[in-house]
């Protein structure tokens, strides 16, 4: 088990930025994992597995946002959170 | 069942307060179509388009207009009314028949049947009644609760606990409609209406406790003889991916009817009647016309695009 987070940053691709089904989404991804998953944008870090956590951080459409992993699957978890940040959380 | 004199003067005994004035042998008549008819303008000699296969009413202006005919031309439109074999012939207010009628009824084979109603009240019951008599009804899984005026059916596999969650909303003062099995049908508005079969009716069975009598236990007010279906509740055992905002909602299709429904994740310890009640209350805002998760998410992509915009 690693002691240390990984950390990887996204960009913000798709048009309406981290509302609520891309929120969702990534709830239920966080969800399917053991490991301790946190987003942070602008000096907010909220829990990746915390719907309204998501919703509070201003993921604004085109912003670059660091997720965090700890945990035995820290490196899973984060490959499937990517899955959704690169295709645009299956939107437009 | 097959819709006749017969069975509406049953089914209706006392509603439509109904008494044979003739025809008495001919009650088993059927009646084609259930919307009533007014025979002014047939009495009047135009029998195009005459709605013989309806029940015809006989009110004040009817016989009024009888009254102005002479007594020849009287009979002759009485009895092509009759020749048309209606259904039958229900006289309102109370209002003696004209002689000819009787006669004609015997002779046609047509029952003349009175009320002692208004005719506008009696058109109203008798509609109601006979569109109840001839919905098409359907039996379907499920528990039906009122939970503050929202009809609610509770659905899912047996043991999953819809009788537990049933008697804590009865224990929380709201009413059973239905235990398990439900019976509906689709109104004339397009709604569903659910009740109980009434051999089981207000009878609930809990494992293992076995089956217990609803009112006997906590009174009259907690059960319903039936509701207009609000929204379907599916208890399910936990799969990870349930709805999480409530943005998107789903329905389920009723007798043709979407219905709204949601499903809910069971976990020992939950408190299922607390949730179901706070479901029931975001359905009934829902239908209020604010609906709190579309909202918020509305608000926050106006927040993030325009602050993306921002960004360039």
């Amino acid at each position: 088990m690693a002691d240390e987070a990984i950390v990887k940053q996204f960009k913000v691709l798709n048009e309406y930025g981290i509302h609520a089904r891309p929120a969702a989404l990534l709830v239920s991804a966080a969800a399917k994992y053991e490991c301790d998953i946190f987003v942070e944008n602008n000096g907010n870090k909220v829990s990746c597995k915390s719907i309204m956590g998501l919703l509070t951080i201003e993921g604004s459409p085109g912003c670059t946002m660091e997720v965090s992993a700890l945990g035995c699957d820290a490196r899973d978890a984060l490959a499937e959170i990517e899955e959704l940040f690169v295709n645009k959380f299956y939107e437009d | 069942m097959d819709l006749t004199i017969k069975t509406m003067m049953d089914a209706g005994a006392d509603i439509l307060q109904l008494s044979v004035l003739a025809g008495e042998d001919h009650l088993d008549r059927r009646i084609p179509e259930i919307a009533m008819n007014r025979p002014g303008l047939a009495l009047t000699g135009f029998f195009q388009y005459f709605a013989n296969q309806r029940l015809q009413i006989f009110g004040l202006a009817e016989f009024t207009y009888l009254k102005s005919l002479g007594e020849k031309e009287k009979y002759k439109r009485l009895e092509e009314l009759f020749k048309q074999q209606v259904p039958g012939i229900i006289v309102t207010r109370k209002r003696k028949p004209l002689p000819e009628m009787l006669e004609l009824a015997e002779r046609y084979k047509v029952p003349v049947l009175r009320t002692a109603m208004v005719t506008m009240n009696f058109v109203n019951e008798c509609t109601l009644l006979l569109e109840k008599m001839t919905a098409p009804t359907e039996r379907i899984q499920g528990t039906t609760m009122e939970v503050m005026g929202m009809g609610v059916l509770l659905r899912g596999d047996p043991g999953i606990g819809k009788s537990e969650t049933a008697l804590s909303l009865i224990e929380r003062g709201y009413s059973i409609v239905s235990d398990d099995v439900t019976e509906v049908r689709r109104t004339s508005r397009g709604r569903i209406l659910c009740w109980a079969n009434e051999i089981t009716r207000f009878h609930m069975e809990i494992r293992g406790l076995g089956i217990i009598h609803i009112p006997s236990l906590f009174g009259v007010a907690s059960i319903r003889r039936d509701t207009e279906l609000d929204i379907v509740i599916d208890l399910r055992l936990p799969t990870g991916d349930e709805d999480r905002t409530g943005v998107y909602p789903e329905t389920v299709e009723i007798m043709g009817v979407e219905v709204p429904c949601i499903t809910l994740p069971v976990r020992s310890g939950r408190d299922m009647a607390n949730i179901v009640e706070v479901a029931a209350l975001n359905q009934k805002l829902k239908e209020l016309g604010h609906d709190a998760a579309k909202e918020l998410d509305d608000k926050i992509i106006n927040r993030l695009t325009r602050r993306g915009r921002a960004n360039g």
